[in-house]
Parts: C-alpha cells; structure tokens; sequence
C-alpha cells in the first residue's frame, strides 16, 4: 500500500509522461522496480491466491490469503547470502541433496544468481556441488525434458561415479602418465571445496 | 577362545575362513586393498610370508563398481601381446564393458607382493560380477566385510518428512515463475 502509494508520487512526478491506461503503466513499473524494492523490508499483507468462481452470470474473483506457516528463522539473518544466513559454509557437499535441491530447475539447471541472492563464490561452490551430483546419479527426476517418442541411437554404458570434476564427454584418456615425478594425475572432487570442514585426520586428496 | 579346548582353538586360528565383500558403488581400488591383505593373512597376528596363512575372498557385484572422479574415461589398461605392433591400449571404461571382473582382478593383482605366492593368492580370490554365487561357495562363507564407502543416498530416496522437514534457505520473489 505504502509503495504503491511511493510509486504513483514517483510517476507523477515525471512530467510530460502520458498516463494513457494508468493500470498496465502500472503494472511495468512495478516489474522494473520490484527487484530493488525487494531488498528492502516491504510490509506485505501476504500473498494472495486468485480464486475464480462462475454462478450462472455472475463470477466472482476472490484474492485468498494463503496461511504461510513461519518459517524457522536463520541463525545469522544479518548476512545476505542464504548459505551464510544458515551458517552452512565450508559444510556442504556434493551429497547435501536436499540443499541442492532448492536451488535447481525442475529439469536440472541452476537458478540465476540474482533470484536466489547467493554470493558469488557460494554460487560457483552449489554449481559445481550440482554438477558432480548430476554425475553421480543423485539427482534423477531433475532430468531435462526429452521431446515425445525420442529414441537414443545408442545406450549409453551405465557407469557410476562420483566426485566427477569434468564433464564426461571432455575428458580424454591418459595414455601415458610419466614417471613418478611427472605423473599425469586424474583429478578428483574440486578444488573450490578445499576449505569445507574435515573431521578426520586424513587430508583432501584431489589428484590422484 | 581361551574357554575352547586345544584342539578347537587350533583350529580356529589356523583355519582358512572365507570372506564376502559387496563391491556394489564401490571404489575398485578400496575393494583390492582390503582383498590383498585378506589374501596375504596380514590381518592374522598369526602372519608369516611363508606359513601360508591367506583367506578366501569373494567379490560380487564388481559390475556396479565406482571410480571417483573421471577414471572411467582417463585412466588406462594398457598391455602388449609380445608380437610386434601389440601394444594395446584400452580405457576403463572399455575394458569393463568387455570384462565386467578385470578392473577389480587388476587391482588386486597389483597389491599383493611381487613373488611366486601371488599366484596362489589370485587363486584364492573369487570375482562375481552380479549377486549370483554358486551354491558351494556359498556355503563356505564365513564373514562379510564392511563397504569402505558410505553411499550417497538419492533424491528420489529421501521420505516427504525428510524434504519437509529441511528448511527453505530463500524465498523466491513473488514475480518469478518457471521452477
């Protein structure tokens, strides 16, 4: 109501602005502005369902308030990123499905940076969590969506994996790894993950 | 025991027992380490190279086997057939599809120790590659190994209660559809 109100004064203001149908003017100026807004505390009277209703000639359009329960509030809300709000840093892994799983299409990709309002070094972290999850098979109704009746030339050999850093296709076969102070490693896991917590003794082996 | 009677206690520290280890989702080279010094007797207090004290191990499911990281594609099998032009070189990848047993017979191969017992000891070894036995071995069976590694559990695995029960990190904005 208050920034409804905030915005006409805002529009009116601007002088030689023809306000033709006010409501679709409206309408894009809240799509403009509302991404901004969002980061300060609007007052909501929540969200509201539109319900439609027909009897006989007459319909009616009700706007239900849905009954959101309350959330359990984070243990850090002065941070920006949701991962520092939870105080889920360093303590994710490729295997934290249900993490994951929030910032993920249905069809596997992730959600941009801007929507979910994660930093950027946690962003590329749940990126690359998410890919060597795809890999190794954790994920399997977040499958993109083949079109009808799509056959595939050839099956593909069905490997497990796990901890994969590269993608399979790019990978070419070592064929000769060199001596043993020149070796050739494979790689294994990632080295953006270094700095999760360890509660062994044994250190992060990535380069096998 | 101490409780047995002598006879029985001989017998049970020099028996030769047999074990089992599921490889299902497992690192290959995991599965060998514990498979070599099972076969060695180096898990017996009772251990010395020449008194011939290694066990039977059973391997199953060695299809279902996992590599970490982007061994099936990079790492290599290489092995020359003495004639010349026979170096062949194959991927994981292609030597498990033409021999679901040889990554794990390879690997075993490779860690127990260099003489003439090694031969033996691969004879000792057992590789399934899915969940069937036959019956007589079965039937010797006497202990199953824990697997090294904890499997991940999927997605599709966890209960409505267990994704409910995780809270909501963020809140998406209200204009933002196509989740």
């Amino acid at each position: 109501m208050a920034t409804r109100s905030m915005l006409r004064s805002v529009w009116t203001s601007f002088a030689g602005l023809k306000l033709g149908p006010t409501g679709t003017n409206v309408k894009l100026q809240q799509r403009i502005n509302t991404p901004q807004l969002s980061a300060l505390t609007i007052q909501s009277r929540g969200i509201r369902q539109v319900v439609e209703k027909q009897e006989g000639k007459t319909t009616t359009v009700k706007g239900q308030i849905l009954d959101i329960p309350a959330a359990p509030q984070p243990p850090n809300p002065a941070a920006k990123c949701p991962i520092y709000k939870w105080n889920l840093q360093n303590k994710y892994n490729y295997t934290d499905v249900l993490l994951l799983s929030q910032f993920i299409r249905s069809d596997g990709g992730m959600l941009p940076r801007r929507i979910t309002g994660l930093c950027p070094e946690e962003h590329r972290k749940i990126v690359i969590c998410v890919q060597m999850a795809h890999r190794a098979g954790l994920l399997p109704d977040h499958k993109p969506k083949l079109p009808e009746g799509h056959v595939s030339k050839k099956p593909k050999p069905q490997l497990n994996r796990y901890l994969t850093r590269w993608s399979i296709d790019s990978v070419k076969p070592i064929y000769k790894t060199g001596l043993k102070w020149c070796k050739k490693r494979m790689a294994v896991g990632h080295p953006a993950l270094k700095n999760n917590v360890r509660y062994g003794v044994k250190p992060l082996y990535l380069k096998h | 025991m101490s409780s047995f009677s002598r006879s029985a206690q001989q017998w049970a520290t020099f028996a030769r027992s047999w074990f089992l280890i599921d490889a299902k989702m497992q690192p290959p080279g995991k599965i060998a380490t514990m498979c070599s010094v099972r076969l060695q007797g180096k898990h017996k207090p009772i251990y010395h190279a020449l008194s011939d004290c290694g066990d039977h191990v059973v391997v199953i499911n060695t299809r279902h086997i996992a590599f970490s990281g982007n061994k099936w594609e990079q790492k290599v099998y290489s092995s020359h057939t003495g004639y010349p032009g026979g170096f062949k070189q194959v991927t994981a990848a292609q030597l498990h599809l033409k021999d679901p047993k040889a990554i794990v017979k390879l690997a075993v191969y490779g860690m127990l120790p260099k003489n003439l017992h090694r031969r033996t000891m691969m004879q000792r070894l057992h590789i399934f590659p899915d969940d069937e036995l036959p019956d007589d071995i079965r039937a010797n069976l006497t202990e199953e190994l824990p697997q090294p590694r904890e499997i991940p559990r999927k997605l599709s695995e966890y209960t409505q209660e267990e994704i409910d029960a995780f809270p909501r990190l963020w809140t998406p904005p209200e204009d933002y559809k196509m989740k």
